[in-house]
C-alpha cells in the first residue's frame, strides 16, 4: 500500500517535470530549427522556412505540440532532436555509459573519503587535528566544483602531464573527473556520518567497549559503524541529485560526452525533445534510488520493521 | 560476550600514533586510485605526448549541428569535417575563381540559363557505387528543392527558385536548366552546401541522415568512427585519385588519419595545444590568441567571399530614417581603434560592404571615413542639439539612443559592440549593448522590424546575392520597400544580366549607392574562422568559404623523436 503510494508519487513527479520543461522552453522565444533556418549563411526564403517548420510541427499551437509530445512519449517514441535530427533515444543512450562511469566512480571515492574522515574524526577526538578533520567537509562543500576541476586539470594534466586533456574517457582522466565530483559529494555524506558517529560514540555501549581496551579500529568497525549507517545511507540517496547536477559541470569542464553535456547543449539550443527525455531520466533515477533506499533501510535497522497499526 | 579484562588501557599517545598510521594509509590509498589510473594510461600511451607525423588532431569547440547535410554543411564547425569526406563538382577559391573538380569542364548557354557539366571518369563513392551523371542529378535536385515533406531543407544559396531540372545525357554528362539567367549556379557548386553524396545517402530519412556513418561521400577521407559531442575520426581513402588540381596533389591524401576532437573550453584547447596534444585548434577568442602565439603556433584567418562585418540599417526605424544620422554613426566609428583593441594584426578594416576578396569589390573606404567632427556637425544639422541630464543628445525631448545586440555568429562581436558604444557615446549617442545567444537572435534582431541596426555576417560565392538581399520581394535588408528607385533599378540589372563583366560594373555602382546612403555601415573584413596551427603543418588550401582541405596537408618532423618526454 505504502509502496504503491510511493510509486504513484514518483510517477507524478516525473510527469510534472516533463510538462514543466516543455512549457518553460515554449515560453522562451526561439528554437534550434528556426535558429538554423535563420542563420545568415543559409539564405532561405520565408516559404522554405515555413515548410521545414511545419515538418517539425513547430507551427502548431503550444498545447497541441505538448499533447502530441505526451502521446508519442507514452507510445515509447521520444522523437528526434531538433538540433541534430538524431533520435532522442539514441542521443540519451549513447551518453549514459559515460555519466554512469563518472557517477559510480565518484560515489566510490566519496564514500571512501567520508569513511576516512569519519574514522579520523573519532580517533582524533577533540584534538586540534580532530578539529581540522571535522572542518574539512565544510571546506569541501564550499569549494566550487568547477574550481577543483580546473585546478586538477592545470596541475595534473597541464603541468605534470598525468592525464590526457583531449581524451577524457581514459582511466586517468575519468579518475580525476570523478575526484572533482566526489569532493563536494563526500562532504555531504561525511557531515551526516560524523554527526551520527558522535552520537553513537557517546552511547554507553561504546564507552564500555573503549574502556575495555579494544583496538580503535575494532571499536569503530563493531560498535560505531553500523548504528551510524542509517542516516548515512539516507543521505546517500539525497546526494544522487548532487551527483547528477555536479556531473553536468564536471563533464563540461573535462569535456566528457555524458548526460550532463547533453543537457547543457539541449538547454542552450532549446532542444525540447532531448531536454525532456534527459529531465525525465534524471527524475526517474533520483526518485528510483530513494525508493530503493526506503526499502533497504528496514533491513539495516530492525526498529523500522515494527508492524504498523492499520489506521 | 564477556571477556577477561585486559591489560591497562593503552596510553593515548600510542593510540594516536596507530591511528595516524591508519589515516595515512587510507589517504594514500585514495590518492593512489587516480595515480593508478594514470599509470595505466601512461602504459597505454607511452610516447603519445605528440601526435604522429601522419596524423592530424583538430580541436573544435563543438560538433553539435548533427550530420544532416542541409543543416550542418554550412556550419562553421561541421563544414570542416564535410570538406574532407566529400567532393564537389567545382572548386571555388578564396578569390571566387572556379576550377574543375568532379566536373572536368562545362558549357554555358549564351543567356546563362542552360549548363552542361562533363564529369571526370572513374570516380566512385567510398561504398563502391559510381559517381556518375545520375548521382549528380539526384544531388542537384536535393540542393535545389530539398525534401520539405521529409524535413530536409534545400541548399540555401542554390538558385532553387529558377531551377528547372537536370538530366543525365549519358553516364558522364549532365544538362541543367534554369528559367532565368543564373550566373551564380557555377560558383555555388563550390559552396559548402553542395556536397556530393551517394544517391542512397541522399534518399535517406532525416533521422537516418543524422548518423554520419550513413553519409557516403567520395572524398579523400572516409569515416572511421564518431561519437556525438566527442570526436570524429577519418582515415585516408587509399584509392582516391580525383582531387581538384588546384590542391596540387594527385592520388591519396598525405595524412593517414584525421581526428576532430570536441573540446568546448577555449582555455583547455589552448592548454592542449601547449601540451602538444593537438595540431589545429579552431575558433578561439581573439583575446586568447596571444597564448597560442606564445606556444609557437601559427594563426590562420582565411576570409570568405561575402559581405564585410557591419550593420545593415532598417531605414523605417527612427532615428535611422534620417540619412544624416546614419552617416554620423558611420563616421563616428573608429575602425582602427576596434582593430587595435578587440582584434589582432591579422584583421583588416572594411573597404566596402563587400569583402575585398570579392572579384566585383572596389575600395570605397573614402565613403565612410572616421571623422567625429563632421559626424557631430551632421547630428547638429539633423536637429539633435539638445542635451539630456546624462549629457546625451536630444531632439524634441527624445534622447538619441538605441541598443546593439552583438551577433552570436562571430567571435569578438561583444567587446566590439561595447567599444562602438563608447565611441558613439563621445558623439552624444547613448548605445546600450545586450548579448543574445543563437537561439534568441533571430527573433530579437534578424526578424524584429523595430530593431534599427542588425549585424551582418554573411558569406556568398557569387556577388549576384546583393540583388536578393535589398529588394522588397527578397530580404529587404534596409526596409525600403522599393522606395529607392535607383536601388531597385540597379538590383534588377544585377539579377537580369547574363554577362559577368557587365554585371560587375552594375554591382559596383550599387555598392557606392548603398555606402553613400549609409544603408550599410561596414566595420571590418569579416573573419569568421580562426585556425591556430602547428608550424609543422603545410599544404592546406582554404576555399571560397574559408574551409580547409587537408588532402594535400603534410606534417614535417618536429625534430623530436616521438619518445614520451617525462614531465
Amino acid at each position: 500500500m505504502i509502496a504503491l503510494k510511493r510509486i504513484a508519487q514518483a510517477v507524478l513527479v516525473i510527469a510534472l517535470a516533463y510538462v514543466l520543461v516543455f512549457l518553460v522552453l515554449a515560453a522562451i522565444p526561439g528554437d534550434p530549427v528556426s535558429a538554423q533556418l535563420e542563420n545568415p549563411q543559409a539564405g532561405y526564403s520565408e516559404a522554405e522556412k515555413a515548410q521545414i517548420r511545419s515538418f517539425y510541427g513547430l507551427d502548431k499551437p503550444v498545447l497541441v505540440q505538448l499533447l502530441l509530445s505526451i502521446g508519442n512519449a507514452l507510445r515509447g517514441d521520444l522523437g528526434i532532436s531538433l538540433a541534430t535530427s538524431a533520435p532522442v533515444s539514441t542521443t540519451i543512450a549513447e551518453a549514459i555509459p559515460s555519466t554512469l562511469t563518472l557517477a559510480a566512480t565518484a560515489m566510490v571515492f566519496a564514500l571512501l573519503i567520508a569513511l576516512v574522515l569519519g574514522f579520523a574524526s573519532q580517533s582524533l577526538g577533540e584534538s586540534r587535528l580532530g578539529g581540522l578533520v571535522r572542518s574539512l567537509p565544510t571546506v569541501f562543500l564550499s569549494t566550487p566544483n568547477f574550481l577543483i576541476g580546473l585546478v586538477l586539470i592545470q596541475v595534473f594534466a597541464v603541468q605534470l602531464g598525468a592525464f590526457s586533456i583531449i581524451d577524457p574517457e581514459t582511466a586517468g582522466s575519468t579518475a580525476f573527473a570523478a575526484l572533482t565530483l566526489a569532493i563536494p559529494v563526500s562532504a555531504q555524506i561525511a557531515q551526516v556520518f560524523i554527526t551520527a558517529l558522535d552520537t553513537t560514540s557517546a552511547l554507553d555501549h561504546t564507552e564500555v567497549a573503549i574502556s575495555r581496551g579494544l583496538a580503535p579500529v575494532r571499536v569503530f568497525a563493531r560498535h560505531l559503524l553500523r548504528p551510524s549507517l542509517l542516516p548515512t545511507v539516507t543521505v546517500c540517496g539525497l546526494v544522487v541529485g548532487e551527483l547528477l547536477g555536479g556531473s553536468l559541470i564536471t563533464e563540461t569542464i573535462f569535456g566528457r560526452a555524458g548526460i550532463g553535456t547533453v543537457v547543457q547543449k539541449a538547454v542552450t539550443s532549446q532542444d525540447v525533445p532531448v531536454l525532456q527525455a534527459a529531465v525525465v531520466l534524471s527524475a526517474a533515477v533520483f526518485v528510483g534510488v530513494n525508493l530503493v533506499i526506503d526499502l533497504v533501510l528496514p533491513l539495516l535497522d530492525p526498529r523500522l520493521r515494527a508492524p504498523r497499526e492499520a489506521s | 560476550m564477556t571477556r577477561p579484562v585486559g591489560p591497562a588501557p593503552v596510553g593515548p599517545d600510542v593510540t594516536r600514533r596507530r591511528l595516524l598510521r591508519g589515516i595515512g594509509a587510507g589517504a594514500l590509498g585514495l590518492a593512489a586510485l587516480p595515480l593508478a589510473g594514470c599509470a595505466l594510461e601512461a602504459a597505454h600511451a607511452a610516447g603519445d605526448s605528440e601526435t604522429p607525423e601522419d596524423e592530424l588532431t583538430f580541436l573544435i569547440s563543438n560538433l553539435d549541428g548533427g550530420w544532416v547535410p542541409s543543416k550542418s554543411a554550412i556550419s562553421s564547425y561541421e563544414a570542416n569535417v564535410w570538406q574532407q569526406l566529400t567532393d564537389k563538382l567545382v572548386h571555388t577559391d578564396e578569390k571566387g575563381t572556379i576550377t574543375p573538380w568532379i566536373a572536368e569542364s562545362w558549357d554555358v548557354a549564351s543567356d546563362s540559363t542552360e549548363f552542361t557539366l562533363h564529369l571526370k571518369d572513374g570516380v566512385t563513392f567510398s561504398d563502391g557505387t559510381a559517381l556518375d551523371a545520375d548521382a549528380v542529378v539526384a544531388n542537384l535536385d536535393v540542393w535545389a528543392k530539398g525534401r520539405p515533406d521529409a524535413g530536409i531543407a534545400k541548399v540555401g544559396l542554390f538558385p532553387g527558385s529558377t531551377y528547372d531540372g537536370a538530366e543525365a545525357l549519358d553516364e558522364r554528362t549532365v544538362h541543367v536548366r534554369f528559367t532565368a539567367p543564373s550566373l551564380s549556379f557555377l560558383p555555388t557548386l563550390g559552396y559548402h552546401g553542395c556536397l556530393l553524396l551517394s544517391p542512397e545517402s541522399v534518399a535517406r530519412s532525416l533521422g537516418e541522415q543524422s548518423d554520419l556513418a550513413h553519409q557516403i561521400g567520395s572524398g579523400p577521407f572516409v569515416l572511421d568512427s564518431w561519437a556525438a559531442s566527442d570526436h570524429v575520426t577519418l582515415v585516408r581513402r587509399e584509392d582516391y585519385d580525383w582531387a581538384p588540381p588546384v590542391l596540387g596533389r594527385g592520388g591519396a591524401a598525405a595524412l593517414r588519419k584525421l581526428t576532430f576532437k570536441v573540446l568546448p573550453d577555449d582555455t583547455l584547447r589552448a592548454s592542449a595545444a601547449r601540451a602538444h596534444q593537438s595540431d589545429v585548434s579552431y575558433n578561439v577568442n581573439p583575446q586568447v590568441l596571444d597564448s597560442f602565439t606564445e606556444a609557437g603556433f601559427t594563426i590562420e584567418v582565411p576570409r570568405y567571399l561575402g559581405f564585410t562585418h557591419g550593420f545593415r540599417v532598417r531605414t523605417n526605424v527612427a532615428p535611422f530614417d534620417d540619412v544624416r544620422v546614419r552617416r554620423a554613426i558611420s563616421r563616428g566609428i573608429d575602425r582602427d581603434e576596434i582593430l587595435r583593441t578587440v582584434f589582432t594584426k591579422d584583421w583588416e578594416s572594411a573597404t566596402s560592404w563587400l569583402q575585398s576578396s570579392v572579384p566585383e569589390a572596389e575600395d570605397h573606404s573614402d565613403l565612410f571615413p572616421f571623422d567625429p567632427d563632421s559626424a557631430a556637425q551632421l547630428l547638429d544639422d539633423a536637429g539633435w542639439t539638445g542635451r539630456s541630464d546624462d549629457g546625451y543628445r536630444t531632439k524634441d525631448g527624445t534622447e538619441l539612443a538605441f541598443t546593439l545586440y552583438p551577433t552570436p555568429y562571430l567571435t569578438g562581436s561583444v567587446p566590439e559592440a561595447e567599444l562602438i558604444s563608447q565611441q558613439l557615446g563621445r558623439l552624444g549617442i547613448r548605445v546600450a549593448t545586450q548579448k543574445i545567444d543563437v537561439a534568441g537572435y533571430s527573433g530579437k534582431v534578424e526578424d524584429n522590424p523595430d530593431q534599427g541596426l542588425a549585424e551582418v555576417t554573411r558569406s556568398f560565392v557569387d556577388a549576384g546575392t546583393v540583388a536578393g538581399v535589398i529588394t522588397a520581394d527578397g530580404e529587404d535588408w534596409f526596409a525600403l520597400e522599393d522606395s529607392d528607385e535607383r536601388l531597385v533599378d540597379l538590383a534588377g540589372q544585377v539579377a537580369g544580366t547574363a554577362d559577368r563583366t557587365e554585371r560587375a560594373g552594375v554591382i559596383d555602382e550599387l555598392s557606392q549607392h548603398v555606402l553613400e546612403q549609409a544603408y550599410f555601415i561596414p566595420l571590418e573584413q569579416n573573419v569568421q574562422r580562426i585556425y591556430v596551427q602547428t608550424p609543422e603543418l603545410s599544404g592546406i588550401t582554404f576555399n571560397a568559404v574559408a574551409i580547409p582541405s587537408y588532402h594535400a596537408a603534410t606534417k614535417t618532423g618536429s625534430g623530436s623523436d616521438g619518445e614520451g618526454a617525462d614531465a
